[in-house]
């Protein structure tokens, strides 16, 4: 039988029925609508998935989504301000997309993600830490250099 | 062009938005109203015979739209260069990915279920998973037919031997003779896979006799070509769009199963949506990187002249032959390398074996080759007392020398690049004995070609001075097509972001080979730059009319035609595009020729045995061995790089920093394994181990740029396979130095360093084969 | 989806009240979900979340001097404990490389310890810590130490309404500096599982001089983590003054004595008889850091990153 949970997700709440093995992942994407967080392995080996919830980053492939009734989801769709021109990118995002951290950009909701988790944590990491939170978010395109600059520069100001 | 003309600043990609905010859609993002969900029934055994299948349990699951198998296509062959499959398989499964069946379903999980009620009756077969032994005269076939496939001539197949290629030059036999020292080394190296993030996914919806297919490939044209093949009908009645893709390396080349959906949308007359899961995304593919056996021999003189270089080469195809079958003769170049050898006679044979097909997977055949290679180069360093720096110093090719099937190369930046690298790694201060004991600097050399293809662009202005540029390349993720504005903004007097890119749909570009082959940049670019060229003729003409005067004293820049010298004297773009002229153009450019060779004595000349513009490499890995378990870390990396001019220096270094790290990943960590019935051991990214974040060392790059004949747009070469090349080989002749030995298989998995550590170090091995002394 | 079942416990009778109709408790999720997703056991028709119930996820040192860790505290809630940092570094060496900052950071010590794996990472130090699980079920609250908790792969000794409230590691008894640590061959730094780990605990003499104390457990090499006591055995008592030699020695020793007690199997992951030899490099790098963490030298967390420069 499906459970009836309310979720917030990026600030809106939703209320949904859901079946008790759902991940939240497929309920996000299929049942919120918002397709930001892919699924890359459906086992916790790639990130691509990661979402915070109540600030804790998650991989939500494996998170059932029952247990996320009542909590506070943010999803990469999440991270951009909201104003009357548009979407404005967040120091993260934009320091991505000039320190060459995005190439097929399939891990980057994920990295985001994780990045955000580590940021709010660490506000100011070494870069050693920075690599240990981001090794759960695999990318194939990047080496990571890219990704790890935009971290460091979030971190220092020089986004 | 001159170095000096290229693009300094950081640029944007343009798809980098909807990447970075969550907007983008990838293939698995799409839903089609409804849209029914497939799963393939997959072989139950590696090699078996069909002897009955009956899908009527299936067919009668409530929620199942359609089961198709062979029966419900065409009886038609296809496969790269040899036709040697089905979409279905129809007597003989010959790997654990065969498919036998696909159901169309309303759930996934139903779809699923359905397709393991399918009854699948089997005589089994021994499996053939040895592909050195199935080169053997007299071997069981994979395929007992293979003299009726249709397929390319020049190949020398013969039995299980699916392409036979020799590079041959002068008298290798003789020469060895005369050598001052011969060495030789046998080396082997594991199947590892491109392992994109983002499994495979595919969409079909039939509308009419058309059939539209959303699919994440790398190569839109090349699915599309495959959908009418397989299926019979005209190229014009399917059109291949492709999402935003979620990288490929090579994986994602050639058709797959986009046949397979189109066929499965037809018969349940629903839009049909694939997803795999990674399990399948491992399995399922005719697509992963070659296992090789690399035999190789070479004389010496003392002072480092190669005078001979014997190899024979065995390599894994796999059950079918998809898009690999110039594998023999590219592997059989990259044994010779980017070195000058006075003789050469080195064979390679792609062989059939009942594993998972072998494919393109970035730079395909170069890693192990090179890996091997360039150990066996610091094995003849050491044999004549010298340093590896100097031998290679001494032996790499430079303008004028004569390459192993004869071509003269003209400049190439290979002494240059092995100096940049040993520079930035600093190997002086490791000869100086500046490391602590449990590291060392390994080095290796690598090579790869430009590779010319017909492409074509449109480039046309809107009325405001915008432009569009619409293409028929594909972008993987590496940047290649979103690179493309800078070339036509540079002919243009325009600006890179005043142009939006109109691909990935092969109803509107112009044929491309699609994101394969590093180059995009090469032959696209200059398809676009041919483009922009017509568009450029045009604004002139239309700005001579209105400025009067004559459009040779005319130049565009900072988004206006102006008078050269009097740039007050200008009429902007913008106006111009809005008179109501069409501004228009198309290109494809000039396709350039392979450099001549002397190819008399070689057999299986497939196009390789000559290398248009390549690009040289040498990569510097110091690396950290835990003598005592093997585990190896690389601590830092140096590339250096003949790339040609660099266009577009954020996404170049991007390639470097990639394609390093999955080099290091197949160096250290990433095989698949096979069982002995040739199924997968690890199709999981818990035990297929991808490189994290914390794992990747500081990498320093150096770009070699300078002028190259027969180079690309504006001086440029390729980017996106190269840096994967010489990566491993670095790496394993560091590991040799820390422990005394090298070691000869591939990836050098901590317990394999470990057990070549345990003789070369003399490590303790405790034998707990009798009575526990405390029990 | 028909019999699927799941609910909110909101205190810890709740759950024992569920667990004894007939669900699963799920805190994190961590290995649960991820155990069925690689096939291992399909997710249980009736769950009960208990990852709300409160009182569970706080760290805290009772009168005695126990130190009570709840079984809703999470890996990284363990990084963050200044306490377990000071009294049980070897459980942190273990928690900081449990999976990704993910897994830490939803992953729970009750979850980790009740999945009752062979290769879970905080499994050996709570070992050697002596930690007791404190279960509670309808009949009432009672105490297992881990050795008579876990059973064989995946199971405990704990009945079906029985809940993990908390692991309890007592007060360290006798005098004399302590140190512990936990050591894993990796082939990655991070998201991996134990192919082959140890730990280690050590008390050192009133003077310092020599090892007064020792536990050393395996993890990954035989069904369930255990203590090898032939290897205590060496290295109680070893000398920790002069060169080291008899230090070197005692070690050398232990490695041996954790090598017989191991019964690995060959998989993908490796070979018996490299997991054999492993056991012995891991049982004296996790002792050799113990002892040293109790002489008061800095060795980083987690104890496995070798190759990171200090």
């Amino acid at each position: 039988m499906s459970v009836s949970i309310t979720v917030t997700v990026n600030g809106i709440t939703y209320p949904l029925d859901v079946d008790p093995h759902a991940s939240l992942l497929h309920t996000v994407r299929d049942q919120v609508g918002l397709t930001g967080a892919k699924e890359g392995c459906d086992d916790s080996e790639c990130g691509a998935c990661m979402m915070l919830v109540d600030g804790r980053p998650t991989n939500a492939c494996s998170y059932l989504a029952v247990q996320a009734d009542g909590a506070r989801v943010i999803t990469v769709e999440g991270l951009a301000e909201q104003d009357g021109a548009g979407e404005r990118l967040s120091a993260l995002q934009r320091a991505m997309l000039s320190r060459g951290g995005v190439q097929c950009g399939f891990c980057t909701p994920g990295m985001l993600i994780s990045a955000t988790a580590l940021l709010e944590r660490t506000p100011h990491p070494s870069e050693d830490e920075i690599r240990v939170a981001l090794s759960g978010n695999l990318c194939r395109c990047t080496g990571y250099d890219g990704i790890v600059k935009a971290v460091a520069a979030v971190a220092d100001g020089t986004a | 062009m001159t170095v000096t003309d290229r693009v300094e600043q950081v640029f944007i990609r343009p798809d980098g938005k909807e990447k970075v905010t969550g907007a983008g859609r990838y293939t698995a993002d799409l839903n089609l109203t409804g849209q029914a969900h497939a799963a393939f029934r997959f072989a139950d055994h590696p090699h078996a015979r069909i002897t009955r299948i009956d899908t009527a349990t299936a067919r009668a699951m409530p929620g199942v739209f359609a089961v198709i198998t062979h029966v419900d296509v065409p009886e038609i062959r296809y496969g790269g260069m040899v036709s040697d499959r089905h979409l279905f398989a129809h007597d003989v499964v010959r790997w654990e990915g065969d498919v036998v069946a696909a159901v169309a379903a309303r759930t996934p999980e139903l779809a699923r279920a359905a397709a393991a009620a399918i009854e699948v009756d089997y005589e089994v077969l021994d499996p053939l998973p040895d592909f050195v032994a199935n080169a053997e005269p007299g071997a069981p076939l994979v395929h007992a037919d293979w003299q009726s496939y249709g397929g390319s001539r020049s190949m020398g197949r013969d039995g299980n031997i699916l392409g036979r290629s020799t590079i041959v030059k002068g008298d290798a036999d003789a020469a060895m003779a005369t050598a001052d020292v011969v060495v030789r080394g046998t080396y082997r190296a594991d199947a590892s896979q491109g392992a994109p993030i983002e499994p495979r996914a595919v969409i079909a919806q039939w509308t009419g006799d058309k059939v539209t297919v959303w699919t994440s490939t790398q190569v839109p044209f090349a699915a599309r070509d495959g959908v009418a093949h397989t299926l019979g009908i005209p190229q014009s009645a399917v059109r291949v769009i492709v999402p935003l893709l979620g990288g490929g390396f090579g994986s994602k080349c050639d058709f797959h199963f986009e046949g397979h959906i189109a066929a499965l949308a037809r018969a349940a007359r629903r839009p049909v949506k694939l997803v795999f899961s990674r399990r399948e995304e491992f399995i399922a593919p005719d697509h992963r990187r070659e296992g090789m056996l690399i035999e190789l021999e070479t004389g010496v003189m003392r002072d480092g002249r190669i005078v001979a270089r014997r190899g024979r080469l065995t390599l894994d195809g796999g059950a079918y032959c998809g898009e690999g079958g110039f594998f023999a003769q590219m592997a059989a170049m990259h044994a010779c390398g980017p070195y000058v050898l006075e003789n050469v006679n080195v064979e390679s044979r792609l062989v059939y074996s009942t594993n998972q097909p072998s494919a393109s997977v970035r730079a395909p055949t170069a890693p192990q080759t090179c890996w091997a290679l360039e150990q066996h180069m610091d094995a003849i360093a050491a044999a004549i007392g010298l340093d590896g720096a100097e031998l290679r110093r001494r032996t790499l090719i430079e303008a004028g020398a004569v390459g192993p099937a004869g071509q003269v190369f003209g400049e190439v930046g290979a002494k240059q690049a092995l100096e940049a690298a040993l520079e930035l790694i600093g190997y002086d201060d490791y000869l100086r004995g500046e490391l602590p004991d449990d590291e060392a600097i390994g080095i290796a050399c690598g090579w790869w070609p430009s590779m010319a293809s017909p492409s074509g662009a449109y480039v046309k202005l809107n009325g405001d001075g915008t432009g569009v540029i619409i293409t028929g390349a594909q972008e993987c993720g590496s940047g290649a097509v979103m690179g493309l504005p800078l070339l036509a903004a540079a002919e243009l007097g325009m600006r890179p972001e005043d142009f939006t890119l109109h691909y990935q749909d092969t109803d509107s570009g112009p044929w491309d080979m699609g994101a394969s082959g590093s180059q995009t940049t090469f032959n696209n670019g200059r398809a676009v730059i041919e483009a922009a060229r017509e568009v450029r003729a045009q604004l002139l003409e239309l700005a001579s009319q209105q400025l009067e005067i004559d459009a040779a004293e005319l130049e565009l820049a900072d988004g206006v035609v102006r008078a050269a010298g009097s740039p007050d004297v200008a009429v902007s773009i913008a106006d111009l595009a809005g008179s109501g002229t069409p501004l228009l153009g198309k290109g494809s450019g000039e396709l350039p020729e392979n450099p001549p060779g002397e190819t008399s004595s070689c057999v299986g000349v497939l196009g390789m045995e000559t290398f248009l513009a390549p690009q040289l490499i040498t990569h510097a890995a110091r690396v950290k061995v835990d003598r005592q378990t093997g585990v190896v870390r690389v601590m830092e990396f140096a590339a250096a790089h003949d790339s040609g001019v660099i266009l577009n220096r954020i996404g170049a270094d991007g390639q470097v920093y990639g394609g390093v790290l999955m080099g290091i990943g197949q160096a250290l960590s990433e095989a698949t394994w096979f069982d002995e019935q040739g199924r997968q051991r690890n199709p999981g990214l818990l035990d297929y181990k991808l490189q994290t974040a914390s794992d990747a060392p500081p990498i320093h790059i150096r770009w070699i740029e300078i002028d190259t004949p027969n180079a690309g747009p504006r001086g440029s070469k390729g980017v996106g396979e190269p840096p994967s090349v010489p990566t491993p080989g670095a790496i394993a002749n560091g590991i040799a130095k820390v422990i005394g030995r090298p070691v000869h298989e591939l990836p050098m998995t901590a317990e394999r360093v470990w057990s070549v550590a345990v003789d070369s170090l003399g490590l303790e091995w405790i034998d707990t084969s009798g009575k526990d002394p405390s029990a | 989806m028909s019999g699927r079942t799941y609910t909110q416990a909101g205190s810890v009778a709740d759950a024992v009240a569920a667990m004894a109709a007939g669900a699963r408790p799920v805190a994190g999720g961590t290995d649960l979900v991820v155990g069925a997703r690689h096939g291992k056991s399909p997710l249980p028709q009736a769950m009960v979340g208990i990852h709300r119930i409160p009182g569970l996820d706080s760290i805290e040192v009772d009168p005695n001097g126990a130190i009570r860790i709840g079984a809703l505290v999470s890996h990284a809630a363990i990084l963050d404990s200044p306490l377990l940092a000071e009294q049980a570094p070897g459980l942190l060496d273990a928690s900081a490389i449990v999976g990704s900052h993910a897994t830490r950071a939803n992953g729970t010590l009750g979850g980790n310890v009740m999945n009752a794996s062979p290769a879970m990472d905080t499994g050996a130090p709570l070992l050697c810590l002596g930690a007791q699980a404190v279960l509670t079920g309808s009949s009432g609250t009672r105490r297992l130490g881990l050795d008579e908790l876990w059973i064989s792969p995946g199971r405990t000794a704990a009945s079906a309404d029985e809940l993990l409230e908390a692991i309890e590691l007592p007060a360290p008894s006798g005098a004399g500096a302590r140190g512990s640590a936990y050591v894993r061959l990796q082939y990655r730094r991070q998201m991996e599982i134990a192919v082959v780990g140890a730990a280690a605990v050590v008390r050192l003499s009133a003077d310092g001089g020599r090892v007064a104390d020792a536990a050393v457990a395996i993890t990954a090499v035989t069904p369930v983590i255990v203590r090898v006591s032939a290897a205590e055995a060496c290295l109680v008592g070893a000398d920790l003054s002069g060169g080291g030699e008899e230090l070197e020695a005692a070690l050398q020793a232990a490695g041996r004595a954790a090598a017989w007690a191991a019964t690995p199997i060959s998989d993908v992951r490796a070979s018996l008889g490299y997991r054999t030899q492993m056991v012995a490099v891991m049982t004296r790098r996790a002792a050799a850091a113990a002892i040293a963490r109790a002489r008061g030298q800095q060795v980083r967390v987690p104890a496995s990153d070798w190759s990171v420069v200090r």
